[in-house]
């Protein structure tokens, strides 16, 4: 007798009319029940394969213009400068390719890390810290639920976080910064080292290796892609999909509160004010990474490439002494050729 | 056109103190009855030799390129209203009805006014101030000050709005405080343009109205309390030229074409535009983010082996360059294993420790603590409109400040400040 998950354990079950749904699912994600997720789940799709080329082409052009380019302290700059954004990416990633969007991550960050920073005065790093990805955990919770539960789209819901979130902090806060630097646990998060690698790399590739496990290994990353593929499908399937959502709004209110967490320790203070416009930021290393808005698209090894070549090419124009302006103009071109092939691909297929 | 007009009168209105202090032939000492003085005659003095030559090929081409020229020459340099003679110890102490922050504000007696009821006794004053950013210290400290001298007088009541850096949203509460017939208005408006038909607006309403540190395109304004930019990139230029006769130099400045860059950043070439050991090797806008000073700094480390100095517009972007130098264990990795010039603007607590600790070298301060003067000038106006005093001038400049340094030096005639010696600082302490 067939059971509503088989198909996700052998993608074969045509129960019920399940096949139908599956072909939806199909249908939207490219070729596969689990989106466009290659036949080989270890290894990274064509898609992926073109970023990598990208930022191949990138760092022997930096390695050109300038032989230390690859130099470990370089590797370790543009390594540290992308770890939060990175992180952020994997957890928006997430969130888009089971169809929703994720606004509010600029708020969390700053909200979460104001209120670690508000119990600075305890002088303990536990419930500081604790407090900070408490924070970030709750409020994701929060999100998953007024979009899963509430039925509340996620660009409504989501944007109404930033806004809430930015202001309490502003309100918690009383607009003034606050300064960790005496909270070494906290500082180590941004300053410390892991076996002589920065902690800010070290989380970004634990993130990365925990998120690409989640996404192409595990039950959950099936169920994933299922759900933004054809949520209805996926339900009728068995799967909780409003567990599943507000699992990765969780998720990724947990990146927010480590991204922030790492870059106010990066610079010694919290600011109420600080990530302004991020939310579009890593939104834009998740496109480039692949993700589709659509949702049952996108790939965590994507994101990691993605912002892996936003590093690069900020640090490479940084170098050759571009202006500000000037490279948001380069990151955006650069943004819309790695995408627009895949966009002309998923048209066509559609 | 309105523009051209507006910069043709300031123009000729600038050229004449310059050229005034120009024919005082520099005599910067003797005529230096304060700190403000002796700055404005090296402000004329450094002006008037980059108009004649900037030898230094480096400097002259970023000087050209961005065009310093347009804005210096249009940027108010002159005597303080009713001959006040700012100096340091001056001002008073509070506690910030915002911030809840222990406050030296240093003008307090510029523009006085006693305390207790204004004016009229019998009558109510209401007072609309509206800015941006209750999220940013600069600006809290700001809002503290104008509440502070609103409280001191029984019979005026202060509104205070934050208008979240909307120019529409600032607009809005200006036309409402039109509506409901307020006394005066004081203003902190983040840009010149959006602001000038409702201030217009206001004035034709006859309610006075004045803008604090920033300008709006208004001809009409009642005052405009101005800020005192040029002096802070005269004195990163003169510190930089004192202690190095050469090296490269990475800038981190604020946003193309602000007021605070425009006149910072010029003024500090003008000042080293004649030295000619002195290199631009990188020149980035970080927009007032610590993290992109930090991050251009950081790839501008890896780029180069031979930064000399770092100069930043203002706090926020050397204590990102500083944070990114830290990193990158390079403070003292200039020729010869000197230690990194870092020049900073805004005398915030953060910024001061640094100093003491030997981090950054020197600050030009750049106090929020002005919005006392606003408040005094707009009841002056009030007062004035129903004869009852003297209306103050239309240009009220804020003293010029003297830079802080780790010790105490005196370069061409201005003394510097330690940080112990210097109480205006604003924003929380770091410990």
């Amino acid at each position: 007798m067939p059971q509503p998950l088989d198909w996700l354990r052998h993608g074969t079950w045509t129960g019920f009319d399940g096949f139908r749904h599956m072909a939806a699912i199909e249908d939207k994600a490219g070729a596969k029940p689990s989106g466009n997720r290659p036949a080989w789940p270890a290894l990274p799709a064509v898609g992926d394969l073109s970023r990598v080329a990208v930022l191949i082409a990138l760092v022997t052009v930096g390695q050109y213009l300038y032989p230390g380019f690859l130099s470990a302290e370089n590797l370790r700059v543009i390594l540290t400068a992308v770890a939060g954004i990175g992180i952020l990416a994997f957890g928006m990633t997430m969130v888009v390719i089971t169809g929703e969007i994720d606004l509010s991550v600029a708020g969390v960050a700053v909200l979460s890390t104001v209120v670690g920073g508000l119990l600075i005065a305890t002088g303990s790093p536990f419930l500081i810290i604790g407090a900070v990805l408490l924070c970030g955990l709750v409020l994701g919770i929060i999100n998953g639920i007024l979009v899963a539960k509430v039925g509340i789209s996620s660009l409504i819901s989501t944007l109404a976080m930033l806004g809430i979130a930015g202001a309490l902090a502003n309100i918690f806060s009383g607009g003034q910064a606050a300064y960790p630097e005496k909270i070494a646990e906290f500082m180590w998060f941004g300053r410390g080292t892991v076996f002589g690698v920065p902690v800010p790399i070290a989380l970004f590739a634990l993130m990365a290796l925990i998120c690409l496990f989640l996404t192409r290994s595990a039950t959950f990353g099936r169920r994933l892609y299922a759900t933004g593929g054809n949520a209805r499908a996926a339900m009728l399937s068995g799967i909780r999909v409003d567990r599943v959502k507000i699992a990765v709004f969780a998720f990724c209110g947990v990146c927010a509160a480590v991204a922030g967490l790492i870059e106010s320790a990066r610079l010694g203070y919290i600011n109420p004010a600080a990530f302004p416009g991020l939310e579009l930021k890593v939104l834009a290393v998740t496109v480039l990474g692949g993700a589709a808005l659509a949702g049952g698209t996108g790939s965590v090894f994507g994101a990691l490439v993605a912002a892996l070549i936003i590093g690069v090419i900020n640090n490479l124009l940084n170098q050759m002494g571009v202006s500000f302006y000037m490279q948001q103009v380069v990151t955006a071109l650069v943004i819309l050729v790695v995408v627009m092939p895949g966009m002309k691909h998923r048209k066509f297929v559609k | 056109m309105f523009s051209s007009t507006r910069r043709a009168a300031l123009r000729g209105t600038i050229s004449a103190v310059v050229l005034m202090a120009v024919q005082g032939g520099f005599t910067v000492a003797a005529q230096a009855e304060g700190v403000h003085d002796t700055l404005n005659g090296l402000i004329a003095k450094y002006s008037e030799q980059a108009k004649q030559e900037m030898s230094n090929k480096s400097v002259s081409e970023l000087f050209e390129k961005d065009g310093f020229r347009d804005y210096l020459d249009v940027y108010p340099v002159g005597e303080l209203a009713e001959g006040f003679v700012w100096k340091p110890g001056m001002g008073a102490t509070f506690t910030g009805p915002y911030s809840k922050l222990e406050i030296k504000s240093p003008f307090t007696d510029y523009i006085p006014l006693a305390e207790g009821p204004v004016l009229d006794p019998n009558k109510t004053y209401k007072i609309g101030f509206v800015f941006h950013g209750f999220n940013h210290p600069w600006l809290i400290s700001l809002a503290d000050t104008a509440a502070w001298e609103a409280a001191r007088h029984p019979n005026v009541e202060i509104e205070v709005i934050d208008a979240e850096f909307d120019d529409n949203k600032m607009g809005q509460v200006i036309d409402t405080w039109v509506a409901k017939k307020y006394d005066g208005i004081v203003l902190w408006p983040s840009r010149e343009a959006p602001m000038g038909p409702p201030v217009d607006r206001a004035i034709d309403a006859g309610i006075p109205v004045v803008s604090v540190d920033r300008r709006t395109s208004s001809e009409k304004i009642s005052s405009e309390v101005l800020g005192n930019f040029y002096a802070n990139g005269l004195q990163e230029g003169l510190y930089l030229k004192e202690v190095l006769q050469g090296g490269n130099i990475v800038l981190n400045r604020k946003d193309l074409g602000s007021t605070a860059d425009s006149i910072r950043t010029g003024a500090f070439l003008e000042v080293i535009g004649n030295v000619d050991g002195f290199n631009i090797q990188g020149n980035y806008h970080t927009n007032s983010q610590r993290q992109l000073a930090f991050q251009s700094t950081a790839d501008a480390l890896q780029a180069f082996n031979d930064i000399s100095v770092s100069f930043n517009t203002g706090g926020e972007e050397a204590m990102g360059a500083l944070d990114a130098i830290r990193e990158a264990k390079r403070l003292n990795s200039a020729p010869d294993g000197k230690k990194i010039v870092i020049l900073a603007n805004d005398d915030a607590k953060e910024v001061l420790k640094e100093i003491t600790d030997g981090n950054i070298d020197m600050v030009s301060p750049y106090t929020p603590l002005i919005g006392d003067i606003g408040i005094r000038a707009v009841i002056k106006h009030i007062g004035a409109k129903e004869g009852l005093n003297e209306a103050p001038p239309k240009l009220i400049m804020t003293p010029n400040l003297p830079m802080i340094t780790k010790t105490k030096m005196t370069i061409e005639g201005v003394e510097t400040m330690t940080p112990d010696e210097w109480p205006y600082a604003y924003g929380p302490a770091v410990n």
